[in-house]
């Protein structure tokens, strides 16, 4: 019998129906045409290239110029139209300084942005996380840092022919200086430096050049992160009657033994030779803690160089006339072009192009002068600057004083298992 | 033997340090069994706060106090909107009190930016005898530490006001019988907790880097050293503790690498715990 529930049901039943088939067609409509909508909408929207960057945390300040670099070389591509008629598109991805950070930073960019390919991670530690990710994932990575040389037992964070390094490494950061340093100075090196692949491999590298030249290191220390007090170090440092401190120490903890190291007034009766405070660290420091130590780099913002004239000019417009650039920000800087002209070149944005493109290519317009990419192990060569801090300056532009700097250091093969890459 | 004694200044240097940056947690903490995870976060306010003055111009000492009374306020603050409900309730202060360390640090990064800040060593050179070093503001700030313990030792001993503070710590309730204000003593003690560690914050400032997370280097060892030395020791119990340490970590990095020591450091805190788990000077 027709109740009213039993009409009401079948109404319900039979506007559901309807409803329900309405849903289905449209979604097998929209699933048929998706791909379509979706491979035109790639076609014409930018390149997306991911960058992780120390935005947070504990080495927060190196992230300002890092990232700085690669935005300024970005905004430059975008303002002469872009690549091959599409713009780049940055994905920021925060490191927080921390390793297991960037594998998840990594990850998401790659497969949830997806992303072209990445640039940055700061520190060796997070670029060797990163290395297993972009090999799976079979990205191209743009690793900017100054970092320990590549050997094969850190693979696939180095030697992995995704992972292109556009700054120094040991045997063009350390080994022309040594020379020049033991001649003066003396040939008894103490290595102090934080714990962790960097210093160790660049000691290891360090001390390769220290015996050829002579010398021999009289003392090895490596400190922990986040170390306040430094007695013990500072004590074995004067016990061992070395000539030049080599000074690995990175983060805060750079800045805690320098200080207490000019506290107890060590800087009167030895050399620092630092690979590691550039322009950041040494405005952090001070004139009265820095002054009279050593830096090498391929890069500072004082070198006289048409280049890096105009560079600045761009810099400070567009981040302010205090702002800090150091070595890291213009090999960023630097990627972003290199990766740029690649592009150009190969026509397509493809991983495999990208490598094959930026392998050997060359930069004109690099701030330090012209670079180079070597293909054979993904290194760049660059310049290379010996200075010293000044006694009393007052901002970057009297910092450091030019020792001696040669135009162009062609590293040493890395010591990978098999070259090229 | 010059190595020796030139081990011993080191360590003791190290160990009123460590005492000076763990004495507002052992006040906050040991007297009062506030769980203050914010500790650290105090230190660096101390820290920022010196910078911020030394940079305006205004000399050191003065910089320091206004500093100390800077983070006192704000201790003041706290106490009175957040942690005054919570007493009896440890669970609770611990995270509300790591809720203002992670709210403070990033309100710091805010306002003070996050580049590289340093503060001028007002006191700059040392004293050489053979290998013995003194570092002149290190020995200092040692002196200091010694002086505010002291000051510290006869305030809770020989004055009213810290009779007052004892008979609180030892029996809340009876002492209000008694006709105690118990709010307004726990405020006094939670402050002058606050207002320490902000002086140690400052006075330890030109030795590191400032930057967000200064004070947490010492939040953790704070916590050892008060917890080591004995809760509610205040005094001699933070000595123990900072020695144990600190200077202690001096003394072993002399055998083996920095890892070992500072590993040997926390492995020896634990046994001492094991077998003396209220503190090596227990509260009677």
């Amino acid at each position: 019998m027709r109740t009213k529930s039993n009409l009401t049901m079948t109404a319900c039943s039979r506007r559901s129906v309807l409803k329900n088939l309405a849903l289905s067609a449209g979604l097998t409509g929209v699933s048929l045409a998706a791909p379509g909508i979706l491979r035109s909408a790639r076609a014409e929207g930018p390149i997306k290239v991911g960058l992780i960057s120390p935005l947070t945390g504990a080495w927060t300040v190196y992230g300002k110029a890092h990232s700085a670099g690669f935005e300024l070389g970005v905004d430059e591509i975008n303002a002469a139209g872009g690549v091959l008629g599409r713009k780049i598109e940055i994905v920021v991805g925060d490191s927080k300084t921390e390793p297991r950070i960037v594998v998840e930073q990594a990850n998401r960019l790659i497969r949830q942005e997806q992303v072209d390919f990445l640039a940055g991670t700061f520190s060796s530690a997070e670029r060797n996380a990163a290395g297993p990710v972009v090999t799976s994932a079979n990205k191209v990575l743009l690793y900017p840092t100054f970092y320990e040389g590549q050997e094969q037992e850190y693979f696939p964070g180095v030697c992995n022919k995704n992972i292109f390094m556009f700054g120094p490494e040991p045997t063009q950061q350390v080994w022309p200086h040594m020379e020049y340093m033991t001649k003066n100075f003396g040939k008894k090196f103490f290595m102090i430096g934080s714990d962790y692949v960097w210093p160790r491999v660049t000691n290891k590298f360090t001390k390769e050049k220290l015996k050829e030249v002579g010398g021999e290191v009289v003392g090895e220390l490596y400190i922990p992160f986040n170390t306040p007090q430094y007695d013990s170090a500072l004590r074995q440092i004067r016990e061992s009657k070395a000539n030049i401190i080599f000074h690995t120490l990175t983060g805060s903890d750079t800045v805690n033994f320098r200080k207490q190291y000019v506290a107890a007034g060590m800087n009167k009766d030895f050399t620092l030779w630092t690979v590691d405070d550039e322009e950041v660290v040494t405005s952090g420091l001070g004139p009265d803690v820095s002054a009279g130590a050593y830096v090498s780099f391929d890069y500072f913002m004082t070198i006289k160089n048409p280049n890096n004239e105009a560079f600045l000019k761009r810099f400070r417009a567009k981040f302010g006339k205090d702002a800090l650039m150091n070595t890291v920000g213009v090999a960023m800087y630097n990627a972003a072009h290199m990766a740029a002209l690649a592009i150009k070149k190969a026509g397509k944005v493809t991983t495999d192009s990208l490598r094959e493109n930026l392998k050997d290519l060359s930069f004109e317009m690099a701030p330090q002068g012209k670079v180079t990419m070597r293909g054979r192990d993904n290194q760049m060569v660059l310049p290379s600057y010996l200075m010293k801090v000044r006694q009393g300056w007052t901002g970057v532009g009297d910092m450091f004083e030019e020792v001696q700097h040669f135009d162009s250091v062609t590293p040493v093969d890395a010591r990978c298992k098999s070259l090229p890459l | 033997m010059n190595t020796a004694l030139s081990v011993l200044v080191d360590s003791t240097l190290i160990t009123f340090v460590f005492a000076l940056a763990a004495l507002g947690l052992a006040v906050v903490f040991g007297l009062m069994g506030v769980i203050n995870m914010g500790h650290g976060a105090m230190l660096t306010l101390g820290a920022y706060f010196t910078w911020f003055a030394t940079t305006a111009g205004i000399p050191f000492a003065p910089s320091v106090l206004l500093a100390a009374v800077g983070v006192g306020v704000i201790g003041l603050g706290l106490e009175h909107f957040v942690i005054r409900y919570f007493y009896d309730r440890p669970f609770e202060t611990l995270l509300l009190t790591w809720g203002f360390f992670l709210i403070t640090t990033e309100i710091i990064k805010i306002v003070f930016g996050t580049d590289l800040r340093t503060v001028e060593n007002p006191l700059p050179g040392a004293v050489v005898f053979g290998t013995v070093v003194l570092p002149a503001y290190k020995s200092m700030v040692a002196f200091t530490s010694l002086l505010i313990l002291v000051g510290l030792a006869l305030l809770l001993f020989r004055t009213t006001l810290g009779i007052k503070i004892r008979a609180l710590v030892q029996n809340a309730e009876a002492a209000s019988l008694l006709g105690l204000n118990i709010g307004l003593t726990y405020k006094m003690v939670f402050v002058a907790g606050a207002f320490i560690a902000g002086l140690a914050g400052a006075l330890i400032s030109p030795m590191l880097s400032v930057d967000p997370y200064i004070g947490n280097i010492f939040l953790v060892r704070s916590f050892f050293v008060v917890i080591v030395g004995g809760i509610g020791q205040v005094l001699a119990g933070t000595l123990i503790g900072s020695f144990l340490i600190g200077g202690s970590e001096t003394l072993f990095a002399l055998f083996s690498g920095q890892v070992v020591a500072q590993t040997i450091v926390f492995a020896l805190a634990i046994v001492v715990l094991r077998f003396r788990p209220a503190g090596i000077l227990r509260t009677r």
